[in-house]
């Protein structure tokens, strides 16, 4: 094999999980270094799982779900239908969109990017990355994914939010309340709406701080 | 239309006797491509090709069965759940079912660019008219294309071949000069074409 391509398995990935251990990530597009588009895929181990989040995708991207094996019931805006695999799922923006496994180990591969932009990878990938590291008890080299992707993307308040959730959770208020503010000045409206709401950074409410910013 | 299964989508069986079951378009996806191929007559599911011409990176999935892919002269046999992912544009690579009901999902784009639909798409959609002999069809079908993607040279050519087949010899005769006038490659192409035969007489005819 040369280095123009590889060969892999989805089950080859690293089964990553969601802080709240709600979601299941197999990082395909971070692991081979795709770089057109967004593309991943995400596991519901047993039926009734969580495969897909419920959520709108923000900032225009359209994405495409896959059943690549499994069963999943999908809901797109007010319609929910069963998919088994080879169900194809067109998702356009703004969409609200949530998949469960139906089926035992049940794949979703989810493909999505932004018309007419040149596609960037979002930093989600990696603060995810970095926070099931954590999660895994490997806090120092989570720490170090989170210093690198706030350099690699600066000026955004997505970076310092998630900076701020994870000293959070790692009981550090002084370095979350710091990253929190960073992002509260980037985004003051989008921040007092969202803060509240993150369970990661709830150990920080009863911190004086936290009225001094959220009232 | 939200959601489909890969045996709904349109089934186009390609001269080099694989099926091309249109993703991208059946959900006018404008971010990414996104096609799905079954094997034909020939049993290949995924033309032996290049991506040099665009630059893409491509993503090949299996959904469903077995296929022999065969990438930079190295053979793989996959199945559900296994992909090749091909970096290099210049890479050729194809594959062959192994069994009857193989479907391979393809991903691709070109990096650090926003996506353009490529124009074989319009071609390939276009073949149903053709081999149907619904000559207008298949000219709006390019034409509408050239839209999308004006001065193409692969769909001027294109256009031209059902022109010719389809009556319109003065239209072929022009849009064909419009494509050997960007690469002279489509008059060796024509010399050999027989879509031309109904012009090749005429005069003007640019091979």
């Amino acid at each position: 094999m040369s280095d123009g391509y590889e060969v892999l398995s989805l089950d080859d990935l690293d089964r990553l999980k969601s802080t709240d251990g709600e979601l299941t990530l197999l990082p395909l597009r971070r692991t081979i270094g795709f770089q057109p588009f967004g593309v991943n895929a995400w596991l519901g181990a047993s039926a009734g799982d969580q495969v897909i989040e419920r959520h709108r995708e923000q900032g225009g991207d359209e994405e495409l779900y896959v059943v690549v094996r499994g069963r999943a019931t999908f809901t797109l805006g007010e319609e929910t239908f069963d998919a088994p695999p080879g169900t194809l799922v067109h998702a356009p923006p703004g969409t609200l969109r949530e998949s469960i496994a139906a089926d035992d180990d049940t794949v979703v591969l989810a493909v999505g990017a932004t018309p007419g932009k040149a596609f960037r990878p979002s930093p989600w990938e990696d603060f995810y990355v970095a926070f099931a590291h954590r999660a895994a008890g490997r806090v120092e080299e989570a720490r170090a994914l989170v210093a690198d992707t706030l350099a690699r993307n600066p000026g955004t308040w997505q970076g310092p939010l998630n900076a701020a959730c994870f000293e959070a959770l790692e009981g550090n208020a002084d370095a979350a309340f710091e990253q929190l503010r960073t992002a509260y000045d980037r985004a003051p409206a989008i921040i007092a709406k969202h803060a509240p709401e993150d369970g990661d950074l709830a150990r920080l409410h009863s911190d004086p701080r936290w009225q001094e910013l959220f009232g | 239309m939200t959601h489909l299964h890969v045996d709904e989508l349109e089934r186009i069986e390609l001269d080099d006797g694989f099926e091309w079951r249109p993703i991208r378009r059946a959900f006018d996806i404008r971010a990414f491509g996104a096609n799905a191929y079954a094997p034909g007559a020939s049993g290949r599911v995924v033309e032996e090709h290049s991506e040099s011409a665009l630059g893409h990176e491509e993503i090949y999935l299996v959904l469903r069965g077995r296929a022999r892919f065969t990438v930079d002269g190295n053979d793989h046999d996959l199945g559900p759940g296994q992909l090749v992912f091909v970096r290099d544009p210049a890479l050729r690579r194809g594959a062959v079912a192994l069994t009857d009901d193989t479907i391979v999902l393809a991903l691709g784009g070109k990096p650090g660019a926003p996506h353009e639909p490529s124009a074989w798409e319009a071609m390939f959609a276009a073949v149903p008219a053709g081999r149907e002999g619904r000559w207008d069809d298949a000219i709006r079908m390019h034409e509408e294309a050239l839209e999308e993607h004006p001065g193409s040279a692969p769909l001027l050519y294109n256009l031209a071949c059902m022109e010719s087949r389809g009556g319109r010899p003065l239209d072929a005769l022009l849009h064909l000069t419009d494509a050997v006038a960007q690469d002279p490659k489509w008059a060796d192409y024509a010399a050999k074409d027989p879509d031309f035969d109904p012009i090749r007489a005429e005069q003007g005819f640019p091979a």
